[in-house]
């Protein structure tokens, strides 16, 4: 264990990273002072607040630096894949091999907030029809003409049928733009027919076999498109390896999440841990290195459980929260406002499930794109949060609304009520914009109230 | 007879009919902003109007819904939870160049078939089925031939009725024995629209124009391709999957190239000299693609955004429309 846990300012943690240092600490490359990102223009990283441990650092290094990572792997030859929206499946199919690198131009989603709409990332998005009323990734349009935040990637895919309207919208004017795109489809996965073969997914929703079948059709597809990439082939021992080692970044995951979830005192924060959960979609193009930094954390987060110390009052209201939030900085709020996390669905649960290992590797992949939490209804959505938020004792549910995603009209009303019915546990529904500062005094009150509900109903 | 209801062009209405049902395409009155499920920021303004429809509908025995747009998809999640009219909700995949697309989307037709028979509709025959597409075929042909004899309005109205009420009840209106040519062509580009929108034509005419190209989706664009006579013998469910799922082009496939031959086609054809670009507020397929047009076409494009306010939009829409065609004249 680094220190006793406490939460501090980038300018506190000059201090210590010069201590960590003075004590002996390893950096990998990509390591050093957090501060310096602010140079690259991050300059919302001045208003959150850290996790002080090494492991911490790291992790957050190792998120500043994807960029970096990108253009070293082209320049060592390494051929880069843009792997739009399935969020999960195609990186574990590209890092099965060993000189393709993928990364999620969807990431370009948290860019507005992390340089604080100091690029013109949005501006472009307008000027090419893609307004505010769109969801934040819209971003992403602005990323891949400036060329400014990820390099262009040597092969774009992108999965449809089933997923959100503005990103598809977003992806096609892309296409229009003259980016070459390979489409692949998820079918909405729906319920099995009363005497239709089925397959229970990862995670535990049921879909029938027809459909997974057609999705190892598709992944079949890609997989020929990685091959013509790669130059080599793709066969199933490289991928049952490529799965395994997903499954071991999944497994620290699952591990971190049960512990800190669970945990009589929080031991690890709101905001490392949305982007610890993060990397598990595309390593953020190092699968090695993520493992690693998911051990650090892991360690970090045993210790300090084993000692009894971690943030926050003991009494926290347990707060299950919904979305990934455009503004990192909410993740601050919610423990300022007295709550913690116990308990995510950041719209990927299917990249933290165990891949199955006993299928052959396509099928099982097949089963873990169906898996999405997206690609079913609203209602499988909620069976599977009601579910979680068992396991891990949440007191209240937060769904986080995204501004402009075409899922959020409806999706939120369909959750709470299932939530409401199934548990009898509060449920509130807040919007979170890239950056939150006018509406911050409104997101406080909501997330106090829920707060203090939650207080009230433990001395029923 | 009993009555499926529908919205989307991708479901066939010969397989409803097929089964002994009546297949009837909803085409609100108005887009409300009232009803059952309140008003939802974010919601599209049509799916909203589709489901408060659905709801209080008391004559249909079933609901067909599709995955052509992610709202209408989660539209389906509400209405089984709030509503008892049996629905189903039929995939329709958003790519379309890979034979595994289009086998689904025919296994989604055999799927529909078993929730017809649920709902009490007869077991199809390959007969029923070639004898239906071919009364269906030549209603829509016979639309699409009066269609320069007919004023917008009355266009639009006979595809609707088509839709709604199926072939016997095609084109009751007087029909012009002369082709009327007046007023500057445009089309009219966009999602589905609803009754109270077919205002947009009069207004069109009054201010000197006359919509030639309909491609709305509840327009001429939503209509499936003519079928291949021969092939409806060899196997009328593959050309009937054909015809649909390969012959209405939409902004929601992907890649959406063929939405742009089919307007390109049809605006040289016409001789289009403006384009009124309909989209619903928060409808992001459509959206996205007005600048696109715009960059794409060498025409004026008038974009009009409606709310789910139908009176602002109404009060709004004439003077932007007649402006417009000033600028045309």
């Amino acid at each position: 264990m680094t220190d006793m846990p406490r939460q501090i300012t980038l300018q506190e943690w000059d201090q210590q990273y010069e201590q960590l240092q003075k004590a002996g600490l390893y950096q990998p490359d990509y390591g050093g002072l957090l501060s310096r990102h602010i140079e690259d223009g991050d300059t919302r990283l001045s208003k959150l607040r850290y996790d002080n441990s090494a492991a911490a650092l790291r992790l957050w290094n190792f998120l500043l630096t994807e960029e970096e990572r990108l253009h070293k792997a082209r320049a060592e030859g390494k051929k880069l894949v843009g792997t739009m929206k399935d969020l999960g499946t195609i990186p574990v199919m590209a890092y099965s091999l060993d000189n393709l690198v993928a990364f999620y131009p969807d990431g370009a989603w948290w860019i507005p907030c992390v340089m604080e709409l100091n690029t013109p990332l949005l501006r472009i998005a307008d000027t090419l029809g893609i307004d505010e009323s769109f969801c934040p990734v819209r971003a992403m349009l602005g990323a891949f003409l400036t060329g400014a935040h990820f390099p262009i990637p040597d092969l774009l895919t992108c999965s449809v049928g089933a997923t959100c309207d503005d990103f598809s919208a977003i992806a096609q004017r892309l296409n229009g733009l003259g980016y070459p795109i390979l489409w692949w489809e998820i079918p909405h996965r729906r319920c099995p027919e009363p005497d239709e073969p089925m397959v229970m997914l990862p995670g535990g929703f049921l879909a029938p076999k027809s459909q997974v079948e057609f999705v190892e059709s598709e992944l079949n597809r890609l997989k020929t498109a990685l091959e013509d990439l790669a130059g080599r082939r793709l066969d199933d021992r490289k991928l049952s390896a490529g799965i395994k080692k997903a499954n071991l970044v999944r497994s620290y995951l699952a591990e971190l999440r049960q512990l800190v979830f669970t945990a009589p005192l929080c031991p690890m924060p709101a905001l490392e841990m949305l982007i610890a959960e993060m990397l598990a979609i595309h390593f953020c193009s190092d699968q090695n290195e993520t493992i690693i930094v998911l051990q650090g954390l892991l360690e970090e987060v045993k210790s300090r459980v084993r000692a009894g110390v971690g943030f926050l009052s003991p009494d926290a209201a347990r707060i299950f929260w919904v979305n990934p939030v455009a503004d990192l900085q909410v993740m601050n709020l919610l423990e300022d406002c007295g709550g913690r996390i116990c308990g995510t669905e950041y719209l990927f649960t299917h990249a933290l499930d165990t891949i199955p290992q006993n299928l052959p590797p396509i099928e099982a992949l097949a089963q873990m794109a169906l898996a999405d939490p997206m690609a079913g209804s609203s209602i499988d959505r909620a069976s599977r949060i009601c579910t979680d938020i068992r396991t891990f004792g949440a007191e209240a549910l937060l769904i986080s609304r995204i501004p402009g995603a075409s899922h959020c009209a409806l999706e939120g009303q369909v959750i709470g009520e299932i939530v409401q019915d199934q548990l009898d546990i509060p449920v509130v529904e807040i919007e979170v914009p890239p950056l939150t500062g006018s509406i911050r005094p409104k997101l406080c009150t909501r997330l106090e109230a829920l707060v203090e509900i939650v207080k009230k109903r433990r001395e029923k | 007879m009993k009555t499926i209801i529908y919205t989307c062009p991708y479901v066939p209405a010969e397989w409803i009919a097929s089964h002994g049902l009546r297949p009837s395409r909803i085409m609100p009155a108005a887009l409300c902003s009232t009803g059952p499920l309140a008003q939802i920021e974010g919601l599209c303004p049509f799916v909203h109007s589709f489901i408060n429809e659905v709801v209080t509908d008391k004559s249909a025995c079933g609901v067909v819904v599709t995955t052509l747009c992610d709202q209408m998809r989660r539209a389906f999640d509400i209405l089984v939870r709030r509503c008892d009219l049996p629905a189903f909700l039929m995939n329709v995949p958003h790519t379309w160049q890979s034979l595994a697309a289009q086998k689904m989307y025919v296994d989604e037709l055999k799927r529909l078939s078993r929730f017809l028979l649920r709902l009490g509709g007869k077991p199809l025959s390959n007969d029923t089925l070639t004898r239906t597409m071919l009364e269906y075929d030549a209603a829509r042909a016979s639309i699409l031939d009066a269609r320069g004899y007919l004023s917008a309005r009355q266009y639009a109205e006979a595809i609707a009725a088509f839709g709604r009420d199926g072939p016997a009840k095609t084109l009751n209106k007087e029909v012009s024995t002369q082709p009327l040519i007046t007023g500057v062509p445009l089309a009219i580009v966009g999602g589905p629209l609803v009754t109270a929108d077919l205002d947009i034509f009069d207004i069109v005419e009054q201010s000197g124009g006359r919509i030639v190209l309909d491609a709305t989706e509840t327009g001429e664009r939503g209509l499936c391709a003519p079928f291949d006579r021969r092939r409806i013998h060899d196997n009328p469910l593959v050309e009937l999957a054909n015809a649909y799922f390969n012959g209405i082009p939409d902004a929601s496939r992907r890649p959406n190239s063929e939405l742009y031959k089919w307007l390109k086609r049809g605006l040289l054809d016409r001789a289009v000299r403006g384009i009124i670009f309909r989209r619903y507020v928060w409808c992001d397929t459509w959206h996205a693609e007005l600048r696109r047009l715009k960059d794409w076409i060498d025409l004026p494009v008038l974009d009009i955004d409606v709310g789910g306010d139908s009176q602002a939009h109404q009060h709004r829409a004439p003077n932007r429309i007649h402006s417009f065609l000033e600028t045309l004249q």
